[in-house]
């Protein structure tokens, strides 16, 4: 009998069209199904429809039948599904209740009302599962976004659940991180549905892949015969790590650090130096904490350095992780105007993919349109040096293809840093490769 | 100690604060209360510095509304409605004490925001779903002052810098929007992990030590001691 299964599932968010048309899907025991999809596909609501939050959480119309565990999640509220099933969501930061990292974990397992005596060594269990073990008395804001992840994963875990359901988990995680993460939450018997934006990791542990286009779905077939439908039909989801671009002619110096230093309260950086030239587009890649973002940073001039210098040649402009830091106006279009004027700033809209959307609430944006709001606010400044934290963040594999072609077109006569995780990216956008490593002391490679 | 201990003995000290008249006891639990938030380092700043304003803001209008004492320190001009601005000596005892009064409650508040373990301190509470509430309201407070960073930092990374109050306050309505829709998500993500179902347990909680009923006995002593002889 399978865990899960959705019959014929149409639903629509208030007043929206609909987000799932007519899905049907099965999860046996054990397996790991991997929902694949370009941004606003549907993937996101098929993991709460699974979880019982659509429609009970998020209202709508509903029509056809998702059972769980044998129930019917429209007779069964979230609340009674906890415990049968786990839920980890894409971003660790809005689902942390508490405030210590143990007490957090047993949160969900004082809820299911699992047995006093047996919430303790449930939690430590989990928590040495997932490698974070002598954290449980730390503070949840005290410890990086990749322990968070794990705080997160071991929350789900000790909940010991028949369906584990993963909506894009690694986002904030580097590649050996998200690797870790994969292994840590796939180890054991339960029913995994993964919906993920970088598959290359997540490719390699599902026995199934069900790929979605306007809530429809159009491929659910094993993971070989997947691949194969995928370099066919859909090669960008097949990442080919290729080589770096073939070099460009380069102009001046516009950007300069020297034996630069800094430290929040531990030490971050430590006489690092790099240079920027006009018309290249430079990668900085390396794992998480090795001090990526500090470095780029002290480019933009968003911070300034304990020690060594930092000169640009003319106005920086930086992209920062977050797309909802870049919600400060009631439209769209107004929102990029900020930094510029209406007419630049709809040109702007129209590069990034978002015609049509200038008259929108930026807050009304999915996840994905928001990463591109954000792109369009700093590239309309028509900066200098253009800086950019993870632009890839959400970003589905073909829009991360058009994004490289974006900013490769739009160099011109700018300096361009992109601090990434994403390997594949990198190459597909740079000039040149910077590495940063972390050691006792980070340094550039 | 225990946190239900530690939070009890803390509001003796607020108690005792504002029912005490002697401006010196007020000021000693003031200062008591300032060196406990000390320990928490730079994290207790935002705290520090809206108590201390707010005292001081207290601390410089207070004689300017009220009119007694006879000890004449400074004569002002007669304003319409609030009358003659003069400063006593009387009133500058009352600013002084009602500044202290405010100041030791907003400490009190920030040492429990900061140093509390608000998880354990929920465990013992029998209001549960009210205790968590009040522990997801005390975190509000740092995860808005990030938020607010957060944006500034994300406007000069466009080469705009927010200046002076307007351009400030500005920022606060992206601020609640976005804390608004962080609360929708925290919601969801608690329901999915069945908070609100019936039969719910709690993780054990460790015994009261004797450390722990002495702050107890201690924090009634001193709002007893406040009101008859402070």
């Amino acid at each position: 009998m399978a865990l899960a299964r959705v019959e014929r599932l149409t639903f629509a968010y208030p007043e929206s069209a609909p987000a799932l048309r007519d899905v049907s899907l099965e999860v046996e025991p054990g397996e790991v199904v991997l929902l694949l999809g370009a941004s606003g596909s549907g993937k996101s609501t098929l993991v709460r429809a699974l979880a019982g939050l659509v429609p009970w959480f998020h209202g709508g119309r509903f029509e056809g039948r998702v059972e769980v565990a044998g129930r019917d999640t429209r007779n069964t509220r979230p609340t009674e599904l906890a415990g049968t099933v786990a839920t980890v969501f894409q971003d660790p930061e809005d689902q942390v209740v508490l405030g210590r990292v143990e007490a957090e974990v047993a949160f969900g397992l004082e809820n299911v009302g699992t047995s006093p005596e047996a919430i303790l060594p449930l939690v430590r269990r989990a928590l040495a599962a997932v490698g974070i073990a002598g954290l449980g008395e730390r503070s949840v804001t005290e410890i990086s976004g990749g322990e968070l992840q794990r705080v997160c994963l071991a929350s789900a875990l000790a909940l010991e659940p028949e369906l584990l359901l993963l909506d894009e988990p690694t986002s904030q995680l580097d590649a050996a991180g998200a690797e870790a993460f994969f292994e840590l939450a796939l180890g054991g018997d339960a029913g995994v549905v993964i919906s993920e934006q970088r598959p290359a990791n997540a490719l390699r542990y599902a026995d199934r892949v069900v790929f979605l286009e306007g809530g429809r779905i159009v491929l659910d077939a094993p993971r070989e015969d997947a691949l194969a439908w995928l370099a066919e039909h859909r090669p960008a989801w097949v990442e080919v790590e290729t080589g770096l671009n073939a070099a460009r002619a380069v102009g001046e110096v516009a950007c300069s650090v020297e034996d630069v230093s800094f430290a929040y309260e531990a030490p971050v950086l430590n006489s690092v130096s790099l240079e920027l030239r006009r018309g290249e587009v430079v990668a900085l890649t390396g794992p998480n904490g090795s001090g990526k973002t500090t470095l780029a940073k002290l480019v933009a001039g968003l911070l300034e350095p304990k020690a060594g210098s930092v000169v640009r040649a003319g106005t920086a402009a930086m992209l920062l992780q977050d797309p909802g830091r870049y919600l400060v106006r009631e439209r769209v279009d107004e929102e990029v105007a900020l930094g510029s004027d209406l007419v630049r700033a709809r040109a702007m809209l129209a590069a990034v993919g978002l015609a049509g959307s200038e008259a929108r609430h930026p807050r009304d944006l999915s996840t994905g349109e928001r990463e591109r709001l954000a792109l369009a606010t700093v590239l309309v400044a028509e900066p200098y040096v253009l800086v950019l934290d993870e632009p890839t963040r959400g970003v589905d594999p073909e829009r991360k293809h058009e994004l490289a072609s974006l900013l490769r077109a739009q160099t011109g006569g700018r300096a361009t840093l992109v601090v990434t995780n994403d390997r594949a990216f990198a190459r597909a956008v740079a000039d040149r490769e910077v590495s940063i490593v972390r050691e006792r002391e980070p340094a550039l490679a | 100690m225990r946190p239900t201990a530690a939070a009890i003995l803390l509001s003796g000290l607020a108690v005792t604060a504002l029912v005490a008249t002697r401006l010196w006891a007020v000021g000693v639990i003031a200062a008591l209360l300032l060196a406990v938030c000390l320990r928490a380092g730079r994290r207790a700043k935002p705290y520090l510095w809206g108590t201390l304003w707010s005292a001081g803001f207290v601390f410089i209008l207070w004689p300017l509304f009220q009119s007694r004492g006879y000890h004449v320190l400074w004569s002002g001009p007669s304003i319409p409605v609030f009358g003659p601005l003069d400063v006593t000596t009387e009133e500058l005892r009352g600013a002084a004490l009602n500044a202290l009064r405010l100041a030791a409650v907003g400490l009190a508040f920030a040492a429990y925001a900061l140093l509390l373990d608000h998880d354990r301190l929920l465990a013992a509470a029998t209001a549960r779903h009210s205790v968590l509430a009040a522990a997801l309201a005390t975190r509000l407070v740092p995860t808005f002052e990030r938020d607010a960073r957060g944006l500034v930092e994300a406007l000069r990374g466009r080469g705009i810098a927010p200046e002076g109050l307007r351009g400030h306050a500005a920022l606060l309505s992206p601020l609640v929007a976005g804390s608004l829709e962080r609360g929708f998500s925290l919601a969801e993500a608690m329901e999915s992990r069945g908070f609100g179902r019936a039969g719910r347990t709690r993780v054990p909680a460790a015994p009261w030590r004797p450390r722990d009923q002495a702050a107890v006995v201690t924090a009634v002593a001193l709002v007893v001691v406040g009101v008859l002889w402070l």
